[in-house]
């Protein structure tokens, strides 16, 4: 990293940029319907903020940010039911029940014809009703050649995607944008299709509209509860990255270099998790020149993975399709756990179905060699140490913070990470965590806004401050106690970026490796590329 | 490349019929809360001197066509349903028999009708102090009755095209488990595996070229032809 862009006058360099900036760049349509909501708010935010009008008025070299209505929402008071996540008998739920109604965000499934798929609370069964009037809602303004993208209303927000033959709702009362609520039903189209494929759910419903797609589903809506649990938790889908364990590097270098040395023809991907974290990805040198992985298809294969693992003798092998990186074929997943507590997953990914044993082999070979360098207790050791707390910065001021850098070597720019320290002191709760990431939500927004990105925010909170910043190196959101100054907030960023510096070979994958399988006799060209989905392949159409 | 398995047993039935849990309670003698399979899952059993694998194959339709690859060349296959639940008897021979097609000629298949402690039969449910516990209100009427899994043995062994005189005897490959607290999960396993190692001996003793060979790739062309 270029130590110039750390220091304070550049910061002051992008402050003048910004100067332009009125702070009131809500969209016009937003505008309208939010405006109601702001003025009953506007009294609360004053009060919850008493420096904030100082900082607009006095200086606005620094984008201030205090007229976001959904926010002092959540800062004013109660947000609804922030609920617990895994709720055991969500699935039972009382659809007519207050506490339905009042959830924080719902995410609904359903085919173009009407028909419930998911639910993340309660039954679709019981849904039916309501999913016929979304869906009546929806076409009936495709029928004037436009389609629904959202509805708002002073508590809610509606988000619609139609995606093939399946829309997706988000309603949701989280402080998050419209694009966001958009970019999680995103998500959650494409673990449907890491399970399906684009092309399969296509066909289905080309032979028979009103197929029930619940049929194909059954048994994996666990994968989209987590799925949902995940967005709203981890800052990875926001930010388009993964976090990695944090590892010495030695030790991640060796460990890649065991996963190169453990290969098979049509092997083209070998990821190595802990504890639902990467540890390292190695990949077929053919598959890296004209395609990469992207970090969604990790998201969700990690999350699957989560959801629906085996005990720990045993080995999975199972069709997944990694959508970004091709959403008609498959891979064939062998999942396996190499330690007896299930923390140290194995993920291989071959484009074979019929390559089980020798995939398996791969797997006999990793351990052996793990065995031998005693990996396995090196990386138990560093499992124990790697969620770190902000304190280890060594800066008071400094409560939490996500970095994800952008100036990872041309090469390696394949999989975008990122880091962040495990909230704790004032986010030890549940609830305030959640208050947190709405608040990097919220600058996130504001920084990505397609009408008018920010590259520098400065928002005072209720309760801390916070300030996000984007350069050509890095992305970065932070969070201070609310008495910190502009200029310490400076201070603390510069060291922040010291630190960050210092420990980059331990937070981040810095050179992962790649191999080379030999291609197998008479079809070799074919590596690299994940099989056409084909239907005798599947049992998809059996039921047709 | 791994120590060659001497022969395959593949566990097939509906989702949710506790699949993972008997061979959970056989392998790791616990009952613990499972999560629905994907795809397949590949488990190593060392029996005396021979390897034994077992595949537990997941029953969601999502991944019904990859059933008779799990199949291919196996030597014993479970056929697994829930005695609460006749529609998962039924779909044993709608969904999952034509998925055998591709498993070896002289396999042995069994009928397994898991969850029995959930029924009133006395004897399954009183392994266990459990009946006393919840007291026989709560219990279920068992739905499928071991006539009705004879029945399907024997149906099975019609499709097979297997003379029923040259095959076990249907009372003899018919069970009633529960994989919560146990009741027959033991015999189930051991009575398959008892039955079946004499067919492995036989098949060593013809020419190693005989022996099950698990990567079966040549084999392909065929399976291919044979499911779907
Ligand atoms: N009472 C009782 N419950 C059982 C028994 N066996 C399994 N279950 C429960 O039934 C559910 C499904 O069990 P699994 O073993 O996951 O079923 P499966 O056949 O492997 O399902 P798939 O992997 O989806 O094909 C779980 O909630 C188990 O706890 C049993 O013998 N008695
Ligand atoms: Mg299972």
């Amino acid at each position: 990293m270029d130590d110039d862009s750390q220091q304070p006058q550049s910061m002051q360099a992008i402050g003048v940029e910004l100067s332009e900036d009125n702070g009131n760049e809500m969209s016009s349509e937003q505008k309208n319907i939010e405006a109601s909501a702001a003025e009953t708010k506007a009294d609360d935010l004053v009060d919850a903020n008493p420096n904030q009008k100082d900082l607009t008025d006095s200086d606005n070299t620094l984008e201030d940010s205090g007229d976001f209505p959904g926010i002092s929402s959540v800062m004013g008071g109660v947000p609804s039911d922030v609920s617990s996540p895994t709720a055991p008998l969500q699935r039972e739920e009382d659809v007519t029940a207050e506490s339905w109604r009042t959830k924080r965000k719902h995410v609904f499934v359903l085919s173009e014809a009407g028909k419930p798929i998911y639910s993340r609370y309660g039954n679709e069964e019981a849904l039916s009703s309501t999913m016929g009037v979304m869906m009546a809602l929806v076409s009936f303004v495709q029928s004037g050649n436009n389609s629904i993208r959202s509805i708002h209303s002073d508590k809610q927000k509606v988000v619609f995607l139609q995606q093939g033959p399946l829309v997706l709702v988000s309603v949701s009362r989280a402080p998050q944008s419209e694009e966001q609520l958009g970019k999680e039903l995103q998500y959650v189209y494409y673990q449907i299709i890491s399970m399906l494929t684009q092309a399969s759910v296509a066909r289905i419903f080309e032979r028979k509209k009103n197929y029930d797609l619940r049929r194909l589903l059954a048994g994996s809506e666990k994968i989209l509860d987590s799925l949902l649990d995940l967005l709203d938790t981890d800052p990875g889908f926001l930010l388009g990255a993964v976090r990695c364990v944090a590892l010495p590097c030695q030790l991640r270098d060796s460990l890649s270099s065991i996963l190169t040395k453990a290969i098979t023809p049509n092997l083209v991907f070998s990821i190595l998790v802990a504890e639902h974290q990467l540890v390292t990805v190695v990949q077929e040198r053919a598959v890296i020149e004209d395609c990469r992985l992207d970090p969604a298809d990790l998201h969700l294969l990690l999350n699957l993975i989560g959801a629906s693992s085996a005990f720990q003798a045993g080995e999975i092998w199972t069709p997944i399709c990694l959508p970004r990186f091709n959403p008609d074929g498959y891979f064939y997943a062998y999942i396996s756990y190499l330690d007896s507590s299930c923390t140290v997953c194995l993920v291989l990914l071959s484009t074979d179905k019929e390559s089980f044993y020798a995939v398996s082999g791969c797997k006999k070979k990793i351990q052996e060699a793990m065995e031998a360098q005693n990996s396995l207790q090196a990386l138990a050791g560093a499992l124990r140490c790697c969620s770190y707390s902000v304190s280890l910065v060594g800066v008071p001021e400094l409560l939490h913070f996500v970095y994800k850098p952008l100036d990872i070597p041309d090469i390696y720019r394949q999989l975008p990470q990122f880091t962040s320290p495990e909230p704790d002191g004032p986010y030890s709760s549940e609830e305030e965590r959640q208050r947190l990431f709405d608040l990097y939500r919220y600058l996130h927004c504001r920084i990505h806004s397609s009408a008018r990105p920010l590259r520098l925010i400065y928002h005072v909170a209720e309760k801390e401050t916070l300030l996000a910043w984007v350069t050509s190196k890095f992305e970065l959101y932070t969070a201070f106690s609310s008495l910190v100054t502009k200029v310490g907030a400076i201070n603390v960023i510069t060291k922040l970026l010291r630190w960050i510096k210092r420990e980059e070979d331990r937070l981040f994958i810095r050179y992962p490796p790649k191999y080379s399988t030999t291609p197998v006799p008479g079809k070799g060209v074919k590596s690299g590329r994940t099989d056409r989905t084909d239907p005798s392949q599947n049992g998809f159409f059996t039921g047709l | 490349m791994m120590k060659k398995p001497d022969l395959k047993v593949v566990l097939l039935g509906d989702m949710n019929v506790g699949k993972t849990s008997l061979l959970h309670r056989y392998m790791e003698r616990r009952f613990q809360d499972t999560v629905s399979t994907v795809g397949g899952a590949f488990y190593l059993k060392q029996w005396g001197p021979y390897n034994i694998s077992i595949w537990d194959t997941a029953g969601r339709e999502q991944f019904h066509g990859l059933g008779s690859m799990y199949c291919r060349s196996a030597s014993v296959i479970i056929l697994t349903y829930d005695v609460c639940n006749m529609q998962s008897l039924v779909e044993l021979e709608d969904r999952f028999l034509d998925l055998t097609d591709t498993a070896s000629d002289d396999c042995i298949f069994a009928v397994v009708g898991n969850k029995i402690d959930l029924t009133d039969d006395l004897e399954a449910a009183e392994s266990d102090g459990e009946r006393l516990r919840r007291g026989s209100a709560t219990k279920l009427r068992k739905q499928v009755h071991t006539e009705d899994a004879i029945a399907l043995y024997k149906r099975i062994m019609k499709y097979r095209m297997v003379d029923e005189i040259h095959a076990p005897a249907a009372d003899k490959m018919c069970f009633e488990t529960s994989a919560k607290n146990g009741y027959n999960v033991d015999l189930l396993f051991e009575s398959v595996f008892n039955m079946v190692i004499p067919l492995i001996v036989k098949k060593k003793a013809n020419g190693p070229d005989d022996t099950v060979n698990l990567a079966q790739n040549h084999h392909v062309k065929k399976a291919k032809s044979g499911c779907c």
